[in-house]
């Protein structure tokens, strides 16, 4: 404080220790502004630490880490769970914690696969990101998913750093992908907060919806949508305070929009959709609440990303229409089949057929568990969104998209309609996740003296974690498995990491290939390689004898190197990628799958690690 | 720009990134410098020129800095798609200077001069027990990545033995390379046959993780016809119990070139 303001003339050392108190006065509003962080910034730590210890030991193939990990993952998030809940925290302090939590259970999946890309759809983006990179343009085919190269938002994004700095499409992507996390939580937090006004509904809600299905593995992959949904967060953020905003600030709040929109439908087709029909939903919740059509309800942004998003579909990319409608339809008639009893209905927590060990009853009742824990607290949140919220066009979206989840929950009965379900459950579980947080502030609010009652809640948003993490990714693929390993003399990889990296080397030639050795073999094979069921691969490398189609069919789609897999599992693009191992029996095709190429006149067998065979039908040519 | 620090200092930092990227050798130093330049400073510049006269709260513009940054780079290869030359690391690194640029300049001329930068860069000071709390959060998550990438023994593996084969250029002869990934030490005898009329044999032991490549080439004296002459090669291992079953085999053929049929 100058001399001047209080009117009174200091001597030098007066203003001196005025100097050093203020100086104290910083410094310990700094270390308070550290000081419960600093604890929760070392229960991450270890937590992690914990994570990829556990993902160490099954790597080495040593026992059942399976208990490290969920305490590595409860270590990580219920301090902030805990934190989250308390009544004094700033808004920044939340904030943070909230961002922690984002990258912190984005790096157990980044520790589970390091240093390659092992989920399916990461090896098809991550083979376009390269095309992009040594090829220059966008657009290049992609042999497994056709549409991907034609939502070229996160290869164009990868190929930025690719090109900058030389790293890999791995390392790029995971760069990216951080990032687009850190965005997604801070995104959901600032919404939250501006639509409830608390910072810390804001922040219980982003905690809870750490526990959607699909948060921990699904959508933290190398994938469009993980960068597509961060960016349709952001869009919305910036509508809510839009909303708030003074009438001469509502351009200004616009801009960012427009420009997350336009990002949006050139990465993800479902989310631009989603987005579209969320800014439609919108913007009749503004008119059912407000009556009118004025600023700053958003009807013409739901127009421009209508426009946006058909524009592109029949434009750009076409090859969507055909990718997608198979999905759609095959879902809506699963769902009328299951109703009509014509179909089975879908076994919850099914593995991947019956070489995989089923999820222990233990972990199945923690995921029905978290379930039931949702839908009791939807009532609660539902009244206090009623009462509290009710004027809000947000809130009403949330509201509605909370009901919406809990039917998408059936869906998951229909097996055609699993996939679809899982997709839209990522988009509706942000509504549940606010109406859980209004349930969740009422309770800390009706019950505030008692001690027991924060402790219950970090602990039922910690069950909503892991049973959503159990929910959302088989048991068994939770943790690492072998795909290198170190030995004598050097590291070794698995037999299709091995096939992989032998096809790398080759000029050209394009491939058929079992679904996971396919997936290798682009990334990072970098080879074209066809598999599935169109054209028909699947046969071609399944079947004992040698039809007359095979290999007309195989040389119409100008391949030239077959891939035979003689493991049951290189099918499987979840498990098919890693060592097997010695302490289980590991089912094989007969040995005729392959050896039925050796009829083929010309042919060369120019590869073999023992499972995997290749042939190369032009080597006779 | 004169009367704006920030905006001064983010064009600078986008310039310095986008020199040093393209100039610097390592990897890991080359992404310390782009991961400002792509994920930061463009949607820095676009949101301080969008906002430039009405501010916004600190944590919305750090927020817009990160998303709008990510949204550039989705639209930014779009951009570079259809100018000559396509997606290059150059191109890229003008591009996203221009955009930090351009924004730049845009919110100096919308900004009232002397007006505060929308974000202040004061760090908080923790205590020496904060501090050691903080560490050892940090150690943690380091030791966590370091074991996360390291390889480690993989005790109940299944180990494999591959071999490959590919005729070598002029097709005078063939390249096998053989590589272990069994756990122990391996001896193997690899007997190559030319079309039926010659046979190589070889020798030789690999521990896990070694890898033997053979040229058979020259020495082999490979005579090619008219016609191409399948070359098949059969690998044992001499350790396991079938020592004399073949444990691998793989064939190819030479000549003739392709076109002379």
């Amino acid at each position: 404080m100058p001399p001047e303001a209080g009117g009174i003339a200091a001597d030098a050392a007066t203003f001196k220790a005025m100097e050093a108190g203020s100086a104290q006065r910083k410094r310990s509003r700094s270390q308070s502004r550290v000081g419960h962080l600093a604890p929760l910034v070392l229960s991450t730590g270890v937590g992690l630490l914990l994570c990829s210890g556990a993902d160490a030991l099954a790597r080495a193939t040593l026992s059942s880490a399976m208990p490290i990990y969920w305490l590595g993952i409860l270590v990580l998030a219920l301090p902030i769970f805990y934190r989250l809940t308390s009544e004094d925290a700033s808004a920044r302090e939340r904030l943070t914690l909230v961002c922690m939590l984002g990258l912190g259970l984005y790096l157990v999946k980044v520790f589970r696969d390091a240093p390659v890309f092992t989920f399916s759809d990461e090896l098809v983006h991550a083979f376009n990101a390269n095309q992009i990179a040594d090829h220059h343009h966008l657009f290049r085919d992609n042999p497994i998913l056709s549409a991907t190269p034609y939502y070229p938002g996160l290869e164009g994004a990868t190929s930025a750093l690719m090109k900058l700095t030389g790293v890999s499409a791995y390392g790029g992507g995971l760069v990216l992908i951080g990032a687009a996390r850190l965005v997604l939580v801070a995104s959901l937090f600032l919404l939250f907060e501006r639509v409830s006004g608390s910072a810390r509904a804001a922040g219980l809600g982003v905690a809870i919806y750490a526990g959607n299905f699909n948060f921990l593995y699904w959508g933290a992959q190398f994938s469009y949508e993980s960068l597509a949904l961060p960016l349709l967060l952001l869009a919305l953020m910036a509508l809510a305070e839009r909303e708030a905003a003074p009438r001469e600030a509502l351009r200004a709040w616009g801009a960012p929009v427009v420009l997350a929109m336009m990002a949006i439908v050139v990465t993800h087709h479902l989310t631009s959709y989603a987005m579209a029909t969320l800014l439609v939903a919108l913007s009749l919740a503004y008119w059912y609440v407000r009556r009118k059509w004025d600023p700053p309800n958003p009807w013409p942004f739901a127009i421009f990303g209508i426009l946006l998003a058909v524009f592109w579909l029949f434009v750009v990319a076409s090859a969507t229409v055909g990718y997608l409608s198979p999905v759609l339809s095959d879902a809506v008639s699963a769902i009328g089949n299951t109703i009509g009893g014509s179909d089975e209905p879908r076994a919850l927590f099914q593995g991947g057929g019956s070489s995989v060990a089923p999820t222990p009853l233990a972990a199945r009742a923690v995921a029905v568990l978290a379930v039931l824990a949702l839908l009791a607290g939807l009532p609660f949140g539902l009244r206090v969104l009623w009462r509290k919220y009710r004027r809000q066009p947000f809130a009403l979206l949330f509201g509605i998209a909370a009901v919406g989840f809990f039917a998408t929950l059936a869906l998951r009965l229909a097996p055609a309609a699993w996939e679809t379900a899982n997709r839209a459950s990522e988009f509706l579980f942000v509504g549940l996740a606010f109406v859980l947080a209004c349930a969740c502030i009422e309770a800390l609010r009706r019950w505030r003296g008692q001690r027991l009652v924060r402790p219950l809640i970090a602990a039922g948003i910690g069950l909503v974690l892991v049973g959503g993490a159990i929910s959302g990714w088989p048991w068994d693929s939770q943790l690492a498995r072998p795909l290198r390993a170190a030995a004598t003399a050097g590291t070794i990889s698995s037999p299709p990491l091995s096939l992989a990296q032998w096809a790398e080397s080759l000029p050209d030639g394009r491939f058929a290939a079992s679904t996971a050795d396919a997936g290798l073999l682009l990334d990072p094979g970098g080879k074209m390689t066809l598999t599935g069921s169109s054209p028909d691969i699947e046969d071609v490398l399944e079947e004992e004898a040698l039809a007359g189609w095979m290999v007309p069919m195989l040389r119409r789609n100008d391949i030239r190197y077959v891939a035979v897999d003689r493991r049951e599992v290189g099918s499987d693009s979840l498990r098919g990628y890693y060592f097997s191992r010695r302490d289980r029996n590991e089912a094989l095709l007969p040995p005729s799958v392959s050896s039925k190429f050796n009829e083929i006149s010309g042919v060369g067998r120019v590869y073999t690690n023992g499972p995997i065979t290749v042939f190369d039908l032009e080597a006779g040519r | 720009m004169r009367d704006h620090g920030d905006l001064e200092a983010a064009v600078a930092a986008a310039a310095l990134c986008a020199l040093l990227t393209l100039v610097l050798p390592f990897e890991p130093l080359r992404m310390l410098l782009a991961a400002p330049l792509c994920l930061f400073l463009p949607g820095y510049a676009i949101s301080a020129a969008i906002f430039a006269a009405r501010p916004i709260q600190r944590r919305q513009f750090l927020l817009f800095s990160v998303g709008l940054s990510l949204a550039v780079l989705a639209l930014g290869g779009l951009v570079l798609n259809y100018l000559p030359g396509g997606i290059r690391s150059g191109s890229w690194a003008l591009l996203l200077f221009l955009v930090v640029l351009g924004f730049c300049r845009g919110a100096a001329l919308g900004r009232p001069k002397r007006a505060p930068a929308p974000v202040s860069w004061a760090l908080p000071r923790p205590n020496g027990i904060q501090a050691a709390l903080l560490a050892g959060g940090g150690l943690a998550l380091v030791v966590a990545v370091v074991l996360a990438f390291t390889p480690l023994t993989a005790t109940n593996a299944t180990g494999f033995t591959e071999i490959w084969i590919q005729p070598l250029a002029g097709d005078n002869g063939v390249r096998i390379g053989v590589g272990s990934a069994e756990r122990d030490d391996s001896s193997y005898r690899l007997v190559v046959n030319f079309g039926g009329s010659r046979e190589v044999t070889r020798q030789f032991g690999l521990e896990p993780g070694q890898r033997e490549i053979l040229t058979l080439g020259d020495s082999a004296a490979v005579a090619l016809g008219d016609e191409a002459i399948p070359v098949d090669a059969i690998l044992y291992k001499e350790d396991s119990p079938e020592a004399d079953h073949p444990f691998r085999r793989v064939s190819t053929w030479l000549g003739p070139a392709e076109g002379s049929e």
